[in-house]
């Protein structure tokens, strides 16, 4: 390699060529091009451990881990193998932190020493830059040339970075990676030497030494870069012509040293994390990557934020535990502590460090937004796995929905709501219709489910996370329906989020949930209604309008049916045939042990055969009518009437002739007949699936359930509005086959308290059951009990006293009180709506609502959904423009359920009375009474556990994280005893831990002046400024390094 | 180490105290949660020890000067010294509460009196302004200048709240006066805010985004509790938001806006000011002064530049609106800027056998023995530089008004003149 300097005439090669369209580079630009350089070489070849620019952020963050450091040593009660470790890494810190402070003040005078030698000479024209033992010997050389623009380069004064200069030496940098620059590491530690050409009156002695005679080895091939300027094109050929001669070499005084090979080692660390944190042997420099990695027993955990909580750590531990019993586990853990995140991490993990028996996670929230939520969370985890483990992470993860939310045909998505738009899709989707299609082509076809069954086994979806969105927008990208395609993926993915009626209803579970195989992880998220929602799916109610509308539903299967016998009479008889043979042929429930055992269907159901008077279409419709009469002349009754499943199967048999096993067959019947009938607008027929629904559970179970007839509703006795129930009393038996059928089962919540109560409920038996404490830094909630008004009088919502104007008006006061003392948002719960809106007409009177509005706004919640919705929305603004507002809202409404009020949009929460079901309602009274024979739980005790968690799931609403803060108010005579009486002598609270443990002895029956005062001094506290990372004492934020010194000395001595 | 273990305790003490002096009935109190019957010390013969507050008291006093000089830390902060402060008062109809005896209204009276003092003694270059809310509408008590008395005045005359409270119109009418103001003055609203709402004629938003457009710096000071909108205001606009717990520390949080804040960096370009240093008029001369339009005779000063006189100093001439100051008070502004490092603490157990504690047995400043009871050593500070001990009283007296460190002083005078020569 010839290198001649001032030898213009040969004719250089160079490996990168950057052109600028600058005239000409000027001093500063030169500069941070060969900075920037400088910093790409050390970085490229491993010599620095992060790039220039976050050096010091590295550095800072090694000085504050030093600190850290010695902090733990000065403390009096630390044990002598945790000492002794702590100053292994003391000392190794602190060798880091000279090692890198030499290498930033070498690498900082460099830079002055060149920012000097611009300032001389602007005119410089090669630097070399050299990585090697000695710059005779390099491993590497970068040559860079600048060509000199006509008018020379000059400088001009300052060295800040210009936008253009910037732009360039990201081109510059780019090019280098693109030629392959810095793709090989050097062995062994080295030096970077920087060799600069300049004039020889170049007189920089402190910093530059004049070297003759520079040339490189005769087989090394240095690296060459030219930057180009634009006016000189035509000289480019020659850019040395003018004084060359005059030129020599200088190198720097400075030489960056590069000792470290910290990036190295830090990626061994990372390969053997699990064995040096097992060890205890943890490093330093596992801090400084951001996120966790720990281990919990055998499983190493991935955890995408920098700290945790205790709390987390804890439900993480017990869930693992879990998870290796193979059972099913009930863990209560408060909202805002990061539930969802800590079960999400734990189970993929779980997953991770057992790859010969995955497991598959099925999470089942309550809402869409729910959904929406965990899915986003999981994205976060799902990357931070990825960058750690790479390809073998990977997972399928998805969330399933209804048509209405994940259909992405306009004309399908113009229906009003989810019936209409599953009876839309179906009207272009069934079999039949395309079949109609091949030969009519003015049928509406769905061009997305087209081109999804063109792509039959081929339409999959990759890997990764796909929210709601994600799934429409890659259908709306590949022309497949997001829809159809989510429910083929169900059996290939790792993850499903989905709601809970996809494994509870035992109609819906049969299609979508089948698949999954025994060794899934069920998680219900916010599962402290569980019981409620397996009673409703179970549960169907009569009303007239219903049999009316399955009176028309006949009519129509009845003239469909004549058409077809008309047409088609072929489709009937092979119908009938297959009905013979029995419903276990058909294709849809292929009885494998693997299918979910449907709970409406018993197993034996599958051996038997349609009864053969309901074979026939005709016959069917005949017995349909029969029980629609029957039922009509029942709703026509003049008294409440309850009756058990089994006498009123004995009466329908005696008075319509209609026998429990035909009754059991309806259902299936029904949805023969109506596949055979090709009917599609399947939301027309509800009312008859309804009737069909409530035949086939009646002929099905004998136990766990009543029918309730009642000519009219209890509260409005005048207007006769007959409703025929069949009320599930039983929650388990919804349940039960999710809990047979997978291994494991996590219930979890933020209350689900008492926690012994829901085993029993849901007769299981969980391997763990355990409910966590909120870890805080400060006592950041402040329930109390407010027993009675200013005037000293009792207040409570008892159904003797809550229209007792004295009462009424205690509560107004209160309100009012609270009003001017709290400042932005107060919601406030009721315990009904009736109740509502009578407690506020009587305020109205009293002119307690208009000394409100003085201080804030109010709002209300109605039924109707868009109207909670605007108001809600204004609600947030007052809140937001500091007007300040109340919401008067309902427990076990809409708000009280899903709606949070968090930070300032909830400062206090007044809940007035306790939410007690009502109580007179004949199904709850025979629910209780079920209670009571079969699982020997007291009416008192449900009625208290069901409002308690009514209660705490409203006031729950109002603080969402740490950060947060504020009061709740249970305004009731009632509570004390109830709360006292648990958590006191009985030591079973039914408030959750995380409220209870907040509520001091003092708190517990106080009035309203009593209130007010500690409402001033909680709030004046709270608005302090404070520690977020909580002192040493009550650490409520933990690091990597407390968890390994966690796992040393135990769980509990650190956390609490 | 005593002194570490004595604190947590001496914290509680301070707490019950305070709410003592709040008067809250006690019994309600959790003193469970407090343990404060452990703070107490008994002496060798059995008697209760009284609790040497002082000791407390000045590691309080520590603990605020360590977070200031922390923020101050790496650094030099440039500092605005020319302020024009408006202060905004909330006379609403919270203000006539009674949490704060004998009201908050009284209360905020009592210590912004006290705070404009403080603030001209630290800030003799800086002007303030009045503004009270009051029905919902901001009124201009006093405009910008830089006389306590009539300040003072002012906002005694007028000490009455009714209606509601809106930070709109406040902040409307301040944005108005402020924004005609010269470009290197600082621009700074102080609020003290005793609602717990605001009723604004329009969008809040908007006048907090002008407000942090002409680079108004808004503090809040709230009576009650924490609102969102204060602290949305102060976040935008980079000031300070805090929450008085009682009237000791309304007085504290006041006290801390008297310094001058760090400028805002984009700011702060240094530029140069016209001043005029105006000469004592003679005794017995007599004038008509151009501020008050009074015969005077005597005491005024007289501009340099138009030759009228004005009364007090530091003004703004009224006639050619020139800057007018004394060197006294430049003086007294430059020593935010260099401010002395705070003192370290000499431990008193170990210090016993150290050799260097022989040397000073007494306080350099005040040359009291700093031997406490029992000739055990008392608590001491030393200087970082002169190696100097000092008492408790002399650090605060040291770092609060004298502004200069006597240690250093006495034995580095050549160096520092060589230094100012620089």
């Amino acid at each position: 390699m010839e290198m001649e300097e001032g030898e213009g005439s040969t004719e250089e090669k160079y490996d990168v060529e950057i052109a600028t369209t600058a005239s000409s580079l000027g001093g500063s630009g030169v500069f941070h091009i060969i900075n920037d350089i400088l910093g790409f070489v050390l970085y490229m070849h491993q010599q620095i451990p992060s790039v220039l620019q976050d050096m010091s952020l590295d550095f800072d963050g090694l000085q504050t881990e030093f600190t850290d450091l010695e902090a733990h040593l000065t403390q009096p009660d630390v044990k002598p193998v945790v000492r002794r470790k702590l100053l292994s890494s003391k000392r190794e810190v602190k060798h880091e932190i000279k090692k890198m402070q030499k290498l930033m003040t070498t690498i900082s005078t460099l830079q002055s020493a060149l920012q000097l030698l611009i300032r001389e000479a602007p005119d410089i024209q090669r630097v070399v830059l050299i990585l090697g033992g000695s710059p005779l010997r390099p491993q590497k050389a970068y040559e860079l040339l600048f060509t000199r623009g006509d008018n020379g380069l000059s400088f001009e004064g300052d060295f800040s970075k210009s936008k253009a200069t910037e732009a360039l030496s990201k081109k510059t940098i780019r090019a280098l990676i693109s030629t392959g620059a810095g793709s090989t590491s050097c062995p062994g530690p080295m030096r970077l030497f920087v060799l600069v050409q300049a004039p020889p009156s170049l007189n920089l002695p402190q910093d530059f030494l004049p070297k003759r005679d520079f040339r490189y080895n005769r087989k090394f091939v240095p690296l060459k870069l030219r930057f180009k300027c634009k006016t000189q094109d035509n000289e480019t050929n020659s850019p040395f012509n003018s004084g060359t001669n005059d030129l020599i070499w200088f190198q720097c005084r400075h030489i960056v040293p590069c000792p470290l090979k910290l990036i190295e080692v830090s990626l061994s660390l990372v390969n053997n994390t699990q064995a040096s944190i097992l060890a205890g042997n943890r490093s330093t420099l596992l801090r400084r990557r951001k996120k966790m990695i720990f281990k919990i027993e055998d499983v190493t955990v991935y955890f995408p934020y920098d700290n945790i909580y205790p709390e987390q750590y804890e439900y993480m531990v017990e869930l693992k535990r879990a998870l290796d019993a193979k059972g099913h586990c009930l863990l209560e853990m408060p909202t805002g502590t990061g539930k969802t995140i800590a079960l999400l991490s734990l189970i993929t993990s779980y997953r991770l460090s057992r790859p010969d028996s995955p497991i598959k996670l099925v999470y089942c929230t309550r809402t869409v937004h729910e959904m929406e939520k965990t899915l986003g969370e999981l994205k976060i985890l799902h990357d931070y796995q990825l960058t750690h483990l790479g390809a073998q992470a990977k997972i399928l993860a998805l969330g399933l929905s209804s048509r209405k939310n994940l259909c992405v045909n306009s004309k399908v998505l113009a229906a009003e709501n989810r019936d209409s738009v599953d009876a839309a899709c179906r009207k272009r989707t069934a079999s039949w219709v395309r079949a109609l299609a091949a030969e009519n082509p003015n049928v509406q076809l769905c061009d997305y489910f087209e081109s999804y069954e063109k792509a039959a086994d081929n339409a999959l979806l990759p890997p990764g996370v796909y929210t709601l969105e994600d799934l429409r927008a890659f259908g709306k990208n590949r022309g497949w329906c997001p829809y159809f395609l989510a429910r083929h993926m169900v059996q290939f993915a790792n993850v499903i989020v989905y709601s809970y009626q996809y494994l509870l209803d035992p109609k819906v579970a049969g299609i979508i949930s089948k698949e999954l195989q025994k060794e899934s992880v069920i998680v219900f998220d916010e599962a402290h209604n569980i019981d409620n929602v397996c009673i409703e799916a179970l549960s169907v109610s009569v009303r007239r309008v219903t049999l009316e509308g399955a009176n028309r539903n006949l009519n129509k299967i009845r003239q469909e049916i004549d058409r077809f016998k008309a047409t088609d009479a072929g489709r009937l008889r092979a119908e009938y045939n297959r009905l013979i043979e029995g419903l276990a042929l058909r294709g849809d429930l292929s009885g494998t042990d693997q299918w979910l055992a449907n709970p409406a269907l018993p197993n034996d159901i599958l051996k038997e055969a349609v009864p053969g008077n309901i074979r026939r279409a005709e016959h069917f419709v005949h017995v349909l009518r029969r029980l629609l009469q029957y039922l009509g002349g029942r709703l026509d009754t003049e008294n409440v009437e309850k009756e058990s499943p089994v006498s009123f199967v004995s009466s329908l048999n005696s008075q319509a002739g209609i026998e429990q096993k035909t009754l059991k067959f309806c259902y299936d019947r029904l949805h023969s007949l109506m596949m055979t009938l090709e009917i599609t607008d399947t939301d027309e027929f509800l009312p008859i699936q309804t009737i069909c629904d409530f035949a086939t559970l009646v002929g099905t179970y004998a136990r766990g359930f009543s029918i309730i007839i009642e000519p009219y509703d209890e509260r409005m006795p005048h207007i006769p509005d007959p409703i025929l129930q069949l009320s599930c009393h039983d929650a388990s038996l919804a349940i039960k086959p999710v809990f047979d059928r997978f291994q494991s089962v996590v219930i979890t919540s933020g209350t689900l308290s008492p926690i012994d109560l829901y085993p029993r409920l849901l007769s299981f038996n969980p391997v763990v059951s355990r409910s966590f404490k909120m870890s805080m830094t400060r006592d950041c909630i402040c329930p109390m009990v407010l027993t009675r008004g200013s005037d000293q009088l009792p207040v409570s919502t008892k159904f003797d006293m809550r229209s007792d104007p004295g009462v009424v008006r205690n509560y107004g006061k209160l309100l009012v009180e609270m009003v001017s003392v709290v400042p932005d948002g107060v919601v406030c719960f009721f315990v009904s709506y009736s109740y509502m809106d009578g407690i506020i007409a009587t305020w109205n009177e009293t002119g307690i609502l208009k000394e409100i509005t003085q201080q804030k706004l109010v709002f209300f919640e109605t039924q109707d959904v868009v109207e909670t919705t605007l108001a809600l929305d204004n609600y947030r603004r007052a809140c937001d423009c500091g007007r300040g507002a109340v919401f008067f809202s309902v427990a076990r409404g809409k708000v009280a359920e899903g709606i949070d009020f968090d930070r300032h949009y909830g400062r206090l929460v007044v809940m007035f009375g306790v939410p007690f079901q009502y109580t007179l309602s004949k199904i709850l009274l025979a629910r209780l009474e079920y209670l009571r024979d079969t699982f020997q739980i007291k009416e008192g005790d449900f009625l208290t556990f069901d409002a308690l968690r009514q209660a705490a799931q409203c006031v729950g609403r109002v603080i969402r994280s740490k950060a947060d803060y504020g009061m709740m108010i249970f305004a009731d005579k009632r509570l004390p005893l109830q709360t006292c009486r648990y958590s006191r002598h009985d030591k079973r609270s039914k408030l959750p831990g995380w409220i209870l443990s907040h509520l001091r002895d003092a708190h517990l029956n106080l009035s309203t002046d009593m209130a007010i005062h500690i409402a001033r001094e909680f709030l004046r506290k709270m608005a302090q400024p404070y520690d977020k990372t909580g002192t040493m004492g009550r650490k409520t934020l933990l690091t990597q390094e407390d968890l390994e010194k966690m796992a040393e000395t135990g769980v509990q001595d650190m956390v609490y | 180490m005593s002194n570490q273990r004595k604190r947590p305790n001496g914290e509680r003490e301070e707490d019950d105290e305070e709410d003592d002096a709040e008067g809250i009935g006690q019994w309600e109190r959790a003193y469970v949660d407090d343990r404060s019957w452990e703070a107490l010390q008994e002496d060798e013969s059995g008697l209760l020890r009284p609790i040497d507050t002082s000791a407390i008291y000045h590691a309080q006093y520590r603990r605020r000067l360590r977070m200031l000089s922390a923020a101050a830390a790496g650094t030099r902060i440039q500092k605005g010294l020319i302020r024009y402060l408006y202060i905004v008062i909330d006379f609403s109809r919270a203000a006539a509460e009674t949490d704060f005896r004998p009201s908050r209204m009284a209360i905020m009276a009592k210590h912004v009196e006290a705070f404009i003092r403080e603030f001209f003694d630290q800030n003799p270059l800086s002007q303030i302004g009045l503004v009270s809310i009051k029905n919902g509408i901001a009124h201009t008590l006093t405009d910008l200048g830089g006389s306590p008395e009539s300040h003072i005045q002012a906002l005694m005359g007028k000490l009455e709240a009714a209606g509601d409270s809106s930070l709109q119109n406040a902040l409307e009418l301040v944005h108005e006066h402020l924004n005609q103001i010269p470009s290197y003055g600082h621009r700074e609203v102080l609020i003290l805010y005793s609602a717990l709402s605001t009723s604004d004629p329009g969008d809040i938003m908007e006048t907090i985004q002008k407000c942090k457009k002409s680079r108004l710096r808004c503090s809040v000071i709230g009576l009650s509790a924490e609102m969102f909108i204060c602290k949305h205001l102060c976040q935008e606009t980079g000031g300070l938001y805090s929450v008085a717990v009682d009237e000791v520390h309304l007085k504290d949080l006041l006290l801390e806006h008297a310094p001058p804040p760090p400028a805002i960096a984009e700011f702060a370009i240094s530029n140069l000011i016209k001043m005029g240093f105006p000469q004592r008029a003679a005794e017995g001369s007599m004038a008509i002064c151009s501020c008050h339009k009074e015969v005077k005779i005597g005491a005024g000063y007289t501009c340099p530049r138009c030759k009228a006189r004005v009364c007090e100093l530091p003004t703004e001439c009224t006639i050619c609106g020139l800057t007018l100051v004394s060197s006294p008070h430049l003086a007294r502004s430059y020593h935010h800027l260099f401010p002395i490092a705070p003192f370290d603490e000499v431990p008193t157990l170990s210090s016993s056998n150290d050799p260097r504690r022989k040397l000073g047995k007494s306080c350099f400043g005040c040359q009291q023995s700093l031997l406490g009871a029992g000739n055990k050593p008392g608590p001491c500070v030393t200087c970082r530089k002169c190696k100097h001990y000092f008492c408790l009283d002399c650090d605060i007296y040291i770092h609060e008004s004298l502004h200069n460190c006597p240690g250093c002083e006495s034995t580095h005078r050549p160096k520092s003149v060589s230094l100012l020569e620089e």
